[in-house]
């Protein structure tokens, strides 16, 4: 089963995210608020992959992709945000991350995709 | 200050009847070689500073420097007692004699307050007294030579015959008074160099006159040591007693100089403020009547209620005890603007009264156009904050917007999709999500609403302002009064200010100050539109701290109208707003 790291600062829409990818074969071992507990929480817990959201309280969401990403073994990380991809231009390919899901579309089959 | 007068005139009796006294001394002593050169000037110097100090008493009486000069005159009239054919009497003369001197050096260093400065003026005075009166004892009592005119009686104070000693510490004492009149010569001229021109102009009689005496009685101390012939020493010493003799007029022609310079300056002022060809600004033309180059003019903002410069700055007037004086002009009554100047020129208050009212005409037209700069910088201020309150807004639409139902409507969305997945395998999860959707719709509806509310409200432009500010204090989660509102609508900018003014405080009211209760009261006051928030709550609201109250400014500040706030801690607040209307009669 695939483990899930969901880090957001939208408490609604880290429950929603946890509900759908459980509901559709995910293992979600954590959830964070922010980017400095996400970068941690992805050390500890080791998840085959962080949903990670581009605009979060304390840091912006690519460079906490890069830095998760930078470590030898790391997660794969996908980028989500209720903002459209186009808004952001070539940040997404230079984070990092494995792609971009926008939060009204994820999905379990869209997140395999880019797996 | 009739009793001070009377006292004074008392006083100057006693000189006379010291006088009196002097020229029977004179004329009945057996030493005076001169009798009818000393009957005549010793009376008139000692009148001339009791008389002038007396004067000078009366004329300011928290000065000093009147009583010193008095005091001079007395102890002038005392050294007369070295005129008496007594031993006793006359020794006495010669010990209390130099009284006199040291207390001109006392009266120069004290010029003009008549106070000691802390200090070298202090420290010189006390080192004169105490070489007058303390190391000078034993030359009396060790027989010393008294240094009287052939034919003045002995030493009535020698105890012990020891001329030798005795003259040795008289040359000593000698060389110190030289040092005090030098340390005082030297305090002078550093005092000239750094005074203000005014203070020059003023004091300038009395300091050279001061000087040339200190002088003089420096290089008769010295005249022994140095080996001064004694046709120069009398040359000098007769210079520094014609000096002496006319301080006090001196100190009178410096009185008459600056009431003299002060006609002639102002009427100077006046011909220059009204020449064409010679008009300079109106600060240089007032700088150089008064001789003070520090002189800065400020001009009155009636409808801010503080001072601006000729550039239309906000302007703080010094305090008192500065070294700055302030002199407000007004013209018909009304102020229009102050001259800010040198705390010196304050010795002579009709001079710049005087000025200041030559000024006030062209004042008040500079203050008319520094008004008018000042108005510019505000308006271009306010709408540089008004660009800035806008783009603020709009950030915080996106973000509201952002956070709060796009949030929602992405939920939403995974929740529709979810329950689609499910409707046919697992109906009840289906309808559970379906719920929680319906739910989701619902908060993301209530948040679109506010924030379309916080816009531009629907009600006041359909309703009025009567209307929405009802709806405003019926969702205020504590008790609102609201006065009877206008009936009539108002323009609606100014309904639009004035709805943001009460939504605005309300919020305060309910976030930050604890109230119980809070009113409304909106009315028309001559021409103005008055809106009023007041609450019972802790006070303490600071309008430059949040960006709520100083947006809520600057809104007004683009219709021309005022915020005021008024919040001593513990005392609740009232948010007044005056906005200009032209149907608000």
């Amino acid at each position: 089963m695939t483990t899930v790291l969901i880090v957001d600062d939208h408490p609604t829409f880290r429950a929603t995210a946890r509900m759908l990818l459980e509901a559709e074969g995910y293992d979600v071992v954590g959830e964070a608020p922010d980017g400095t507990t996400g970068i941690a929480a992805a050390g500890e817990l080791h998840p085959d992959l962080v949903l990670l959201d581009v605009n979060l309280p304390d840091l912006d969401g690519f460079s906490v992709a890069q830095r998760i990403t930078a470590v030898h073994g790391a997660p794969a990380v996908v980028l989500t945000s209720s903002r459209d991809s186009s808004d952001f231009g070539p940040l997404v390919a230079g984070s990092g991350a494995r792609g971009f899901i926008s939060k009204g579309e994820l999905s379990g089959a869209a997140i395999a995709e880019l797996l | 200050m009739p009793g001070l007068r009377r006292a004074l005139l008392a006083l100057f009796f006693v000189g006379v009847l010291c006088a009196a006294a002097d020229v029977a001394l004179v004329l009945t002593s057996d030493h005076e070689t001169q009798k009818a050169l000393a009957a005549i000037i010793g009376p008139l110097i000692g009148l001339g500073f009791v008389g002038t100090g007396a004067f000078a008493w009366w004329r300011r009486p928290l000065n000093r420097f009147g009583p010193l000069m008095t005091a001079v005159g007395f102890a002038w009239f005392i050294g007369a007692l070295t005129e008496s054919n007594e031993a006793v009497v006359y020794t006495f003369g010669s010990y209390v004699g130099p009284l006199y001197l040291v207390l001109v050096v006392q009266m120069v260093l004290s010029f003009p307050s008549g106070r000691l400065d802390a200090g070298w003026p202090r420290a010189i005075v006390a080192v004169a007294y105490i070489d007058a009166f303390v190391l000078t004892l034993p030359v009396f009592l060790l027989d010393g030579n008294l240094n009287g005119p052939d034919g003045a009686p002995d030493n009535a104070f020698a105890i012990v015959h020891a001329p030798g000693v005795a003259n040795a510490i008289d040359v000593a004492t000698s060389l110190l008074g030289f040092g005090v009149a030098a340390a005082t010569a030297a305090v002078l001229i550093g005092r000239r160099r750094n005074a203000t021109p005014p203070q020059r102009r003023a004091q300038a009689p009395m300091l050279w006159t001061g000087l040339t005496v200190i002088v003089g009685l420096g290089l008769v101390f010295a005249s022994d040591t140095v080996g001064l012939s004694d046709e120069v020493t009398g040359l000098v010493g007769f210079v520094g007693f014609v000096a002496f003799a006319i301080l006090p007029f001196a100190f009178l022609a410096g009185l008459v100089r600056t009431r003299y310079s002060a006609a002639g300056a102002v009427g100077g002022l006046i011909e220059r403020l009204n020449t064409p060809e010679t008009r300079v600004s109106l600060r240089t033309a007032l700088s150089d009547a008064l001789g003070d180059p520090t002189l800065q003019l400020v001009y009155w903002r009636e409808s801010a209620g503080h001072y601006v410069t000729y550039d239309g700055h906000r302007a703080e007037v010094p305090e008192h005890g500065s070294g700055r004086a302030v002199a407000e002009v007004e013209r018909d009554g009304k102020r229009v603007g102050a001259i800010v100047y040198d705390a010196a020129l304050r010795d002579d208050p009709s001079l710049v009264r005087a000025a200041a009212a030559a000024a006030a005409l062209q004042l008040e037209n500079e203050r008319l156009e520094a008004e008018l700069r000042a108005r510019v910088e505000e308006l271009q201020t306010s709408r540089a904050r008004l660009v800035e309150v806008s783009m603020g807004e709009r950030r915080r639409l996106e973000r509201d917007l952002h956070d709060g139902a796009q949030q929602r409507l992405v939920a939403l969305s995974l929740q529709l999709g979810m329950a689609r997945r499910k409707v046919e395998a697992d109906p009840a999860t289906a309808g559970r999500l379906l719920d929680a959707s319906t739910a989701e719709l619902q908060r993301a509806l209530e948040e679109l609403r506010e924030l379309a509310r916080g816009i531009h409200p629907a009600i006041l432009t359909d309703r009025g302002l009567g209307a929405a500010i009802e709806a405003l204090a019926e969702r205020a989660p504590l008790p609102v009064d609201l006065d009877p509102m206008p009936e009539d609508r108002l323009p609606a900018p100014v309904e639009a200010a004035a709805y943001f003014v009460v939504a605005e405080s309300l919020t305060n009211v309910a976030k930050y100050s604890s109230a119980q209760h809070a009113s409304v009261r909106v009315g028309r006051d001559n021409g103005f539109a008055v809106i009023e928030v007041s609450d019972d709550g802790v006070g303490g609201a600071d309008p430059t701290a949040g960006t709520g109250l100083r947006g809520l400014a600057d809104r007004l500040a683009a219709l021309d109208g005022r915020l005021e706030v008024q919040s001593p801690p513990g005392g609740g607040t009232v948010i007044r707003a005056n906005i200009p209307c032209a149907t608000c009669a």
